[in-house]
């Protein structure tokens, strides 16, 4: 039975990939322009007619989408996925160069902002409708709709331009070696924007469903009984609030990593979302195509992943689906 | 004391100082946004008719004058490019602006045809339409809208405002679904079903209006994220050129003129922007806020 369970919840997790890639594919051969440019870059234009029509038939372009999709699968599935048309380079080794950074900046991220926006959440429902709690969330609205690039930028401003305290682009000292304490210097910044730029919405979010929480009834039953506000809230309050966060925070990971994107194209740090960025930049589709597949593969998972965490903290969610075939 | 406790808290009576001043404070934060919807009004008012006080031609390129600091002459000082930001301004902002509206009613009907569609469709239509939602929500938002844009080719206005409405209507589709499925066994759209009413005549007179109360929060703050990638778009150099003023394309000169220490290029247009998202945001949270409470009561 757990068997079945498990089997069910990879095979769709393999549709939905499988739906993506037919997606991404379609929407970058769809493109105006030159198919043959991606893979000979400029050479296409001293291209003779003959040569053309060799290199066409040997790229298979001339044939049906749904046969060029087949071969296309066919030699990603061995790990060919093309040559980028800007680096001249495998476009998984030029990846693979980058998508460390990546995920240092977006998994560092994620971590401080799930636990931060968690504690300032807590904070903000345990005064609520303080003073404090409202400075917090004047100040919280205020900063949560600068868009994060020009967040990024008046961080730079601030503390690299005018300051000269902290480096304001790359990911480590160019020459230097790159040590650990060195990366961590770099990363300050581009953390602060990427924390930053969503800290206020997850918070808002969990001191909203806490005052919420607060409502209910057996928070009334274990006042009476002479529990303290504050072990209400930690003891009773946050453990049915938990769940919803979780999923919440599955759900967040495509904005934040969008977010992350961003603030590494500002900051020129030399991860996916620069490449991103370059290869939209210089059409290189290739390279965008498979950047959004892996973007893609990231946020399916997660979202699958908050699921299952959810169901397991959680018994009210998976009883709620079993429920939900009976509608209307 | 302890018959408060059995009344449930309804009505302010028995509680004491401090809980009856949270109250108070709990009414007031749904007080209605004044401040806003005034600075709204007078950036909107702005832009529409900048024309009337505009010192300069914006897109004029005054290269004797490239980066002079605000005051006298240029109110807001000059940009790299030698264009007086004070003109610019108002003329980018309605770029910006129009932008925020087109994409918006462009990403409100697509997610109301489609989550009407789901709330309508047999439950295996309803089912792969979701699939299909959730998956095109997995590549972040501003990649597809690169992607998308990057396959557009041409920049200009339009483009950019509809590939950004063309990713932005999945949220409004998954609320509309649900409320759709809510909605579709009432007397009075099976009275129209069974008097021949299609399925467009019965979004449209039937269901729309029932909808609205619901949608209208994720609409408000779908203007604000057009504008917001918009900008990001054009701050980057995917978005508009540099010709076309926008809000964006101006900040997109930004980032060099930071360490030649030309501030005002990288901050009045961005406090332009905040000011506008801001605005945007609290009188969405109004609608939310209102809207919301109605339900409680029901």
């Amino acid at each position: 039975m757990r068997f079945v369970f498990y089997g069910k919840r990879l095979l769709s997790f393999a549709a939905s990939i499988f739906i993506l890639s037919v997606l991404v594919f379609c929407i970058a051969r769809l493109a105006p322009g030159d198919p043959l440019a991606s893979y000979y870059g400029a050479r296409v234009e001293r291209m003779s007619g003959q040569e053309r029509e060799m290199a066409m038939e040997r790229l298979g372009l001339n044939e049906p989408l749904a046969v060029q999709y087949g071969k296309w699968l066919e030699r990603a599935v061995q790990g060919d996925f093309g040559i980028s048309y800007k680096y001249k380079q495998d476009v998984l080794e030029v990846i693979g160069a980058r998508v460390g950074n990546t995920l240092l900046l977006g998994g560092l991220g994620f971590v401080c902002l799930f636990w931060l926006s968690l504690l300032l959440g807590i904070f903000c429902a345990y005064c609520a409708h303080g003073l404090l709690d409202r400075i917090i969330c004047t100040l919280g609205t205020a900063v949560s709709v600068i868009p994060e690039f020009w967040l990024s930028l008046l961080l730079i401003y601030i503390f690299s331009v005018t300051l000269r305290l902290l480096p304001g682009s790359g990911a480590y000292t160019l020459g230097g070696g790159g040590g650990f304490s060195d990366r961590l210097w770099h990363l300050i910044l581009p953390l602060c924007a990427v924390i930053l730029g969503h800290l206020w919405y997850y918070a808002y979010l969990v001191r909203n469903r806490l005052i919420e929480e607060m409502r209910a009834d057996y928070v009334l039953l274990a006042r009476a009984k002479g529990l303290k506000r504050r072990s209400v809230l930690f003891g009773h309050c946050l453990k049915n609030v938990l769940p919803t966060y979780l999923g919440i925070m599955a759900i967040s990971v495509p904005h934040v990593l969008g977010g992350t994107y961003i603030v590494e194209t500002v900051f020129s740090y030399p991860g996916i979302g620069t490449l991103a960025y370059e290869s939209a930049r210089y059409k290189d589709y290739n390279l965008l195509m498979v950047l959004a597949l892996l973007s893609g593969i990231i946020v399916i998972f997660s979202s699958r992943l908050g699921q299952a965490i959810g169901e397991r903290f959680d018994p009210r969610i998976r009883s709620r689906d079993r429920q939900e075939p009976d509608r209307g | 004391m302890y018959l408060y406790l059995s009344c449930s808290g309804e009505g302010d009576e028995g509680l004491n100082g401090k809980q009856k001043k949270s109250r108070r404070l709990e009414r007031k934060a749904e007080k209605k946004p004044w401040a806003a919807s005034v600075l709204l009004a007078l950036i909107v008012a702005g832009c529409v008719c900048g024309e009337l006080f505009m010192t300069k031609d914006p897109t004029f390129m005054d290269l004797a004058n490239s980066e002079r600091a605000p005051g006298g002459e240029f109110l807001f000082g000059t940009d790299t490019l030698g264009r007086d930001l004070f003109s610019m301004i108002w003329y980018g902002g309605r770029i910006s602006l129009l932008i925020g509206c087109i994409s918006t009613l462009l990403s409100t009907a697509i997610g109301v045809v489609l989550g009407a569609l789901c709330g309508f469709a047999p439950k295996w239509l309803d089912l792969a339409l979701m699939r299909f939602v959730e998956i095109f929500l997995s590549v972040p938002s501003l990649l597809m809208i690169v992607f998308l844009q990057a396959v557009a080719g041409e920049q200009n206005v339009l483009t950019i405002a509809v590939v950004i409405g063309a990713t932005g209507w999945c949220g409004i589709a998954k609320v509309v679904r649900t409320e759709v499925q809510r909605l579709r066994r009432s007397e009075f759209v099976i009275a129209s079903r069974c008097m021949g009413g299609g399925f467009f005549h019965i979004l449209r007179w039937h269901l729309f209006p029932n909808l609205l109360a619901s949608i209208l929060f994720m609409v408000i703050m779908n203007i604000r994220n057009a504008i917001a990638a918009e900008s990001t778009l054009s701050f980057l150099g995917l978005g508009l050129p540099l010709e076309i003023i926008s809000w964006g394309s101006m900040l997109s000169l930004a980032q060099s003129a930071m360490f030649t220490g030309a501030w005002w290029i990288v901050f009045i247009p961005g406090v332009f922007l905040v000011a506008t998202l801001l605005c945007i945001t609290k009188i969405g949270a109004y609608a939310q806020d209102v809207l919301t409470r109605k339900e409680r009561n029901v």
